[in-house]
């Protein structure tokens, strides 16, 4: 990760002319002959394995066949002594220091090491988290889009039955009209026919009304008196015989 | 286009129905119930009037011949077909409609390719964290910080951090 800094600010530093104080857009200006545009492999999840916090695990595999387990730290032992009895390195106010300060630091890092890094961690991955939602949305977006083109391209096809509804209403209207002109030609005949089946009815029934009349009147009129008194006695007598045998019944 | 009986072509309201945009709901149903009241109309009439019962007639009605010439020109009586005037139009309107659907449809697909593209495009790309700033700039042009336009740090006006 650090050489791709390097590799990064160095190769802007050699592209600009004057060289500014800003880092200019990178470029692989290194290894020119055998550059290959692969994709960078991911990072690592975690950094190289070192013992006591300083010191690579390689080193001690490496001294591991020759002299064991115990081979590293006879070294180490070896190796500070001899910086210490030939005043190498020379013990001063500084290296009181440097103690109490690696003391204090040491207990910082163990303390607070994990949360800072956790915290960086976040702030990274909420950025990667952003730049993965804007993709997402794009992506969903585009999806969408190209659904609903093609559900405008089906709709298209209605037009068909649009044109055929119209067709209709109008073949349908037209043969509603023919209907009705025939049909007022039957009613207007039949009306004429029947006003004069009507007509001739109505005459027939005043003449014989009239004539009704004018029989019972010359009836009436024939009637003389003579004749009136003689059957209102009738009339009477009747009536008589008619109460009598009524009073028996009751 | 004369002719009584021309041939109506029987309307799938259904499909027609579900095609119809929201935006335009409204006047499909107002195609819909006029083509309703209209087709009701049609069939309250019968196709032929009833028949008038001549024999009757001649036998009650008392004028001479009255019948008899009633018949006569009762049965010469043509009523012409209406004309049609609107089927042109009507066609000239779908040919219209053909093409500018044709040509909707074509502007459609070339959308639709346009985004297919773009699509691809986020498909293909590599992973997020395994990007450098040079790749982002590539797949996102909007992110590449304008060094020329603002050389000094942080390369964009300070309203847009």
């Amino acid at each position: 990760m650090l050489s791709r800094v390097v590799l990064a600010s160095a190769g802007a530093l050699k592209t600009s002319a004057p060289i500014t104080a800003s880092f200019l857009p990178v470029s692989k200006s290194f290894h020119i002959s055998c550059q290959s545009w692969t994709p960078v492999p991911p990072l690592p999840e975690e950094g190289g394995k070192v013992r006591h916090g300083l010191f690579p695990e390689e080193f001690f595999q490496f001294l591991y066949p020759k002299t064991g387990v115990t081979g590293p730290y006879m070294f180490g032992l070896g190796l500070s002594t001899y910086l210490l009895s030939k005043e190498i390195y020379v013990i001063n106010h500084e290296t009181f220091s440097a103690i109490s300060i690696g003391i204090v630091i040491l207990y910082a890092v163990k303390k607070f090491g994990k949360n800072v890094a956790e915290f960086a961690d976040k702030l990274n991955e909420a950025k990667v988290q952003k730049a993965q939602e804007v993709k997402d949305l794009a992506m969903s977006s585009l999806q969408e889009a190209i659904e609903a083109e093609k559900k405008e391209q089906w709709r298209t096809e209605g037009r068909v039955h649009l044109f055929d509804a119209k067709r209709n209403n109008v073949a349908m209207i037209l043969e509603t009209n023919y209907r009705e002109r025939l049909h007022m030609v039957y009613n207007e005949v039949k009306k004429r026919l029947d006003y004069q089946v009507g007509l001739q009815h109505l005459q027939r029934r005043l003449a014989q009304e009239h004539m009704v009349n004018w029989v019972e009147k010359s009836v009436i009129q024939s009637i003389t008196p003579q004749q009136e008194k003689e059957s209102i006695a009738k009339c009477i007598s009747d009536l008589k015989g008619l109460a009598k045998t009524a009073q028996a019944k009751v | 286009m004369s002719g009584r009986r021309v041939a109506m072509k029987a309307v799938d309201w259904l499909a027609f129905g579900e095609r119809v945009p929201p935006n335009q709901r409204a006047m499909f149903n107002a195609l819909k119930t006029r083509s309703d009241a209209l087709s009701s109309r049609l069939t309250s009439l019968s196709e032929k009037p009833p028949s008038i019962d001549w024999v009757y007639y001649r036998k009650v009605v008392m004028k001479a011949g009255m019948v008899d010439e009633f018949e006569k020109k009762y049965n010469a009586v043509t009523i012409p077909e209406p004309i049609d005037t609107q089927v042109e139009k009507i066609n000239a309107q779908e040919q219209e409609a053909d093409k500018s659907a044709k040509s909707y449809i074509q502007a459609s697909k070339d959308r639709i390719s346009k985004y297919e593209k773009e699509l691809t495009k986020f498909k293909n790309m590599i992973p997020f964290d395994q990007m450098t700033i040079e790749d982002l700039n590539d797949a996102f042009p909007e992110t590449k910080l304008d060094k020329e336009k603002y050389p000094f740090w942080p390369h964009k006006p300070i309203s847009e951090l």
